[in-house]
């Protein structure tokens, strides 16, 4: 994947077997914070309006449910693949895997990424049926850079 | 420090300690257990006390521990706790000759609309997961400092924040959807329903206008709201109050409902 710059815009590139969207933004809180709005699953509908239910459990080597506003009639039965507090959570299916990073790059500044690559020997026959993420990964972006500052500020 | 400088500080604390553990267990039998042991365990480790907190916040500590063992295979309670409990007092033919018995013979079973509101935000706080119920009500009816609470829930500074702004959103959602008093779609009329009951020849409207949150009901800011609960909570002590023998009645009257629920 492309170098992603820290702006909250996607990026996506697309390839004939496979596509990748990434998005990265910096945010003013510790990444325990932005850790705990990730990995707490019925929390999510609260603050990230891309996401309509998460059922189960974030943790290693749980399996969790997702409902996503870009695509509400599918319920995406996903696996917790990776999960090393407050650095990376990996989940996904047999099609593709998203990555989530935290990393401190000041005093209580984090900078956040969030990458999805599907693909697989038969993607091509069903890549246009799959929406853009695009839109998606800047709103979870800035869902999450705004939920996190407002609790970083709580006195 | 002395036993005896600790047992007048863990005086001045008891009855703040009580009704913190009280709101959290909701129940007066456990509570009693809880602040006795917390005294007992306190004193036996009073040498390890270093003095880097104050007493009051190193005993709520202790209790806490004590409380969050003793909750640990309870469940959590639905938001629509009142609603649930409210059905099974109907259907119980025991339920109103108690309390008629109870405003008989307590000088403490007068129906005030504040206390029910402070045993509904008591029921309410209960569906929030343990740790952002302990962490709000340390912070807005205690006035512990985020510092002090993470002490007391021995957790970091950015994860007692998370738990108190989650639990915040999550207890204004609840009365906005719920709570008639400052929504006219709400759904629970409780308040005004036992009000009646109990004091029917009060005006409910009158009544609900003396209550500082009812009367701002149109604030756009809705965190204000809970925050007027909040402080209706903090100058009400749940053992003594004008309504406090009423109160605890209904408390564990749901509290026995949750456990079979």
């Amino acid at each position: 994947m492309t170098t992603l710059t820290s702006n909250g815009k996607a990026l996506t590139v697309k390839k004939t077997f496979s596509r990748e969207t990434g998005v990265s933004i910096d945010i003013q809180a510790d990444k325990s914070i932005i850790w705990a709005l990730l990995t707490n699953a019925n929390d999510y509908p609260r603050w990230n309006s891309t996401i309509i239910s998460i059922d189960g459990t974030i943790a290693a080597n749980e399996k969790i449910k997702l409902k996503a506003k870009l695509d509400p009639k599918r319920e995406f039965k996903l696996s917790v693949k990776e999960f090393q507090p407050e650095s990376t959570l990996v989940w996904g299916d047999g099609m593709g895997k998203r990555i989530y990073t935290l990393k401190t790059i000041g005093n209580n500044l984090t900078n956040f990424s969030m990458n999805e690559k599907i693909g697989g020997p038969i993607f091509p026959l069903f890549a246009k049926m799959i929406p853009p993420f695009d839109q998606a990964f800047e709103q979870f972006a800035r869902d999450l850079k705004s939920e996190a500052e407002t609790i970083s500020k709580t006195k | 420090m002395t036993t005896e400088q600790f047992t007048k500080e863990f005086e001045l604390a008891r009855p703040h300690l009580k009704s913190y553990i009280l709101r959290i267990t909701a129940s007066m039998a456990d509570t009693e257990d809880i602040v006795q042991d917390s005294y007992i365990k306190a004193s036996l480790k009073l040498d390890t006390f270093k003095g880097d907190s104050t007493v009051k916040t190193w005993i709520f500590t202790i209790a806490s521990n004590i409380a969050k063992d003793n909750l640990r295979a309870k469940k959590r309670w639905p938001e629509t706790v009142t609603d649930i409990c409210r059905e099974k007092a109907l259907n119980n033919p025991d339920y109103f000759p108690e309390i008629a018995n109870l405003m008989h013979t307590s000088p403490q079973a007068q129906f005030e609309i504040k206390e029910h509101i402070t045993f509904c935000l008591t029921c309410i706080s209960k569906s929030l997961p343990l740790e952002q119920q302990i962490c709000i009500l340390l912070k807005e009816v205690y006035d512990f400092k985020v510092s002090e609470i993470v002490e007391i829930i021995e957790s970091t500074e950015a994860m007692v924040k998370y738990y108190l702004h989650t639990s915040r959103s999550k207890m204004t959602n609840v009365y906005e959807g719920r709570c008639a008093l400052i929504n006219k779609e709400g759904t629970c009329h409780q308040c005004s329903e036992l009000n009646g009951i109990f004091n029917p020849k009060q005006d409910f409207e009158v009544e609900k206008n003396k209550i500082e949150f009812a009367k701002k009901a149109n604030d756009p800011n809705r965190q204000n709201l809970l925050d007027l609960r909040f402080k209706i909570m903090k100058e009400i002590d749940p053992f003594n109050s004008n309504g406090s023998a009423l109160q605890l009645h209904h408390l564990e009257h749901n509290k026995k409902i949750m456990e079979n629920f």
